[in-house]
């Protein structure tokens, strides 16, 4: 760019990073929320940095698959194509699947809990 | 618990950045979009077929996603900071400023104010606060990281739209409202923006003939520092943090207006909703679109109402003529809108049916009497009185306004020239 001409100094427009990350609404939010800068739940990223994955399966012979639609358009319809692929092509896997109780940004803890009882992993699906 | 999640490929770029602001990409598998409203044979061919961004099969990947073993890296993710903002940019001549600004995406593509230090301290002086008071944090999206601002950070957005010192204090109370007008979703969001109480009058608003049209100052810059500020302190990043798939003009200026409570036959939004008659407020609402306009009784509004709720329905703001809450209230005996708001709510038998759903604020200069439907929710009121210096609201020796609709009592019968 040209540099002819005489200079001014200018303010920068853009906010600083606060640390501050939105997160899943809680199970009793109402589902507005999840816009709504007042009721929605916060994560930090403190409590953000503290997340690790969980170690990996050996192999899925045996296990239970839960098969969690998340619940945006269309998601019932490809999770179940999903659980018949695993019928047809892995029939040692056991699969549950699932429908989220509220929307896709609200928390589910009754349903983690039973994953976390009764079975081995997760898909999630479908975002989009 | 191993987690293989499953999203659309259009979502590729977007949940591996949000993948890199949280510290964890996760094992995506990505089928092609879109997934909803397809026949079941093309969801078929998605699952059975490749992932289009790894070119491998979509299920196999899905499974090395839960059985294989996690890499170095995944074991010890962590979270990118994103660095702090400087105060000042580096010193050039205007164009390149002017370009600067746009190419980086900080304005809404028309031309702009360009903060100057000068510029930002003269908006400064319209409210007490101190430049480095915070005021508060803005994300557009629902997951990333917020951004927090200053009353100066504000008060260069403010700059940049063109206000004056004197529409300061509503700018700042959008501010701290914490609330972007254009919240990222696919769905494409607006909002709306309705001023009560004494500062309307003072800084020239207008909630007459044209409130809601390009024909007042006041209306037109604060309406359009709201979206500076969603884009600049809201991060607002097409793609990235910004979604909209097909957009929306209304959030150019928010349709930022005032309520007519000169010629409102009830109570003034604000005092309806807890504030005090004489207290300044902004009054934000969030939707989509505006769905129509139309005239006629409450039975004319049920019937729309039935017609036009949308994928999303439930809820309704209507912003009406006066003469329209005039013939509602005398015609068909609502003093209380709320009390019409209940009934239009009884009769829908809407998912939600709550009468807090369906709202209305009165606008406009008695020219016709119409209604226009919006699909918008009220969210919140936020007093602007905190935001004004104690001296009262910072003017210009000459304050900025633009010609008022022309009376027809002065005799001209509108005709000037």
């Amino acid at each position: 760019m040209s540099k002819k001409g005489p200079t001014l100094t200018v303010l920068d427009p853009v906010g600083q990073p606060s640390g501050v990350f939105g997160r899943r609404l809680d199970v009793d939010s109402p589902p507005w929320a999840i816009h709504d800068p007042e009721n929605q739940p916060r994560d930090t990223a403190e409590a953000l940095g503290a997340m690790k994955m969980a170690p990996r399966l050996d192999s899925l012979e045996g296990k239970t698959v839960y098969l969690v639609n998340t619940g945006f358009a269309g998601a019932k319809e490809f999770m179940e194509e999903v659980q018949d692929w695993f019928t047809r092509n892995r029939p040692s896997v056991k699969t549950e699947l699932r429908h989220k109780k509220t929307s896709m940004f609200t928390d589910d803890p009754e349903l983690w809990a039973e994953i976390k009882k009764n079975g081995d992993a997760v898909v999630f699906g479908v975002g989009g | 618990m191993p987690t293989a999640p499953i999203t659309t490929a259009r979502f590729a770029d977007y949940v591996q950045r949000d993948g890199r602001s949280h510290g964890m990409n996760l094992r995506y598998s990505f089928p092609p979009y879109p997934v909803g409203w397809v026949s079941r044979e093309t969801l078929h061919g998605y699952v059975q077929g490749n992932d289009p961004i790894s070119g491998v099969p979509l299920m196999e990947e899905v499974i090395s996603a839960l059985t294989q073993p996690l890499t170095e890296a995944e074991k010890h993710s962590k979270l990118v900071k994103r660095p702090l903002r400087t105060r000042l940019l580096e010193p050039d001549t205007e164009t390149n400023l002017h370009r600067l600004f746009l190419e980086n995406g900080w304005t809404d593509g028309l031309p702009i104010i360009l903060p100057t230090e000068e510029r930002v301290a003269e908006m400064l002086t319209g409210t007490d606060r101190d430049p480095q008071e915070f005021v508060g944090m803005m994300s557009v999206t629902t997951h990333e990281e917020r951004l927090q601002y200053t009353v100066e950070r504000v008060a260069v957005n403010a700059v940049m739209a063109g206000a004056r010192p004197e529409h300061f204090p509503v700018i700042l109370a959008l501010g701290a409202s914490g609330r972007p007008s254009m919240p990222s979703s696919t769905t494409s969001f607006a909002s709306m923006m309705v001023v009560n109480g004494p500062i309307r009058d003072e800084i020239g608003m207008n909630y007459g003939l044209g409130a809601l049209s390009p024909v007042n100052y006041a209306n037109s810059v604060i309406g359009r520092a709201w979206t500076l500020m969603s884009i600049n302190l809201g991060d607002v990043r097409p793609g990235a943090t910004f979604t909209a798939s097909t957009g929306t003009t209304i959030n150019y200026n928010n349709m930022c207006c005032a309520e007519n409570e000169e010629l409102s036959v009830w109570e003034p939004f604000h005092a309806r909703k807890g504030f005090k008659r004489d207290e300044s407020t902004v009054s934000l609402f969030r939707g989509w679109t505006v769905l129509g306009f139309n005239t006629g009784p409450v039975q004319r509004m049920l019937e729309v109402m039935k017609n036009l709720s949308g994928p999303f329905g439930g809820a309704f703001t209507f912003v009406i003529d006066p003469l329209v809450a005039k013939s509602l209230k005398h015609e068909e005996g609502y003093d209380d809108p709320m009390e019409l708001s209940k009934w239009l709510v009884e009769k829908m038998q809407t998912r939600f049916g709550r009468p807090e759903m369906v709202n209305f604020v009165v606008v406009g200069g008695e020219m016709n009497p119409m209604w226009v439907i919006t699909d918008f929710s009220y969210f919140q009121s936020t007093s602007i009185d905190p935001w004004i210096p104690k001296s009262g609201i910072r003017k210009d020796e000459r304050p900025l306004r633009m010609p008022e609709a022309v009376a027809s009592a002065d005799g001209s019968c509108g005709i000037s020239h």
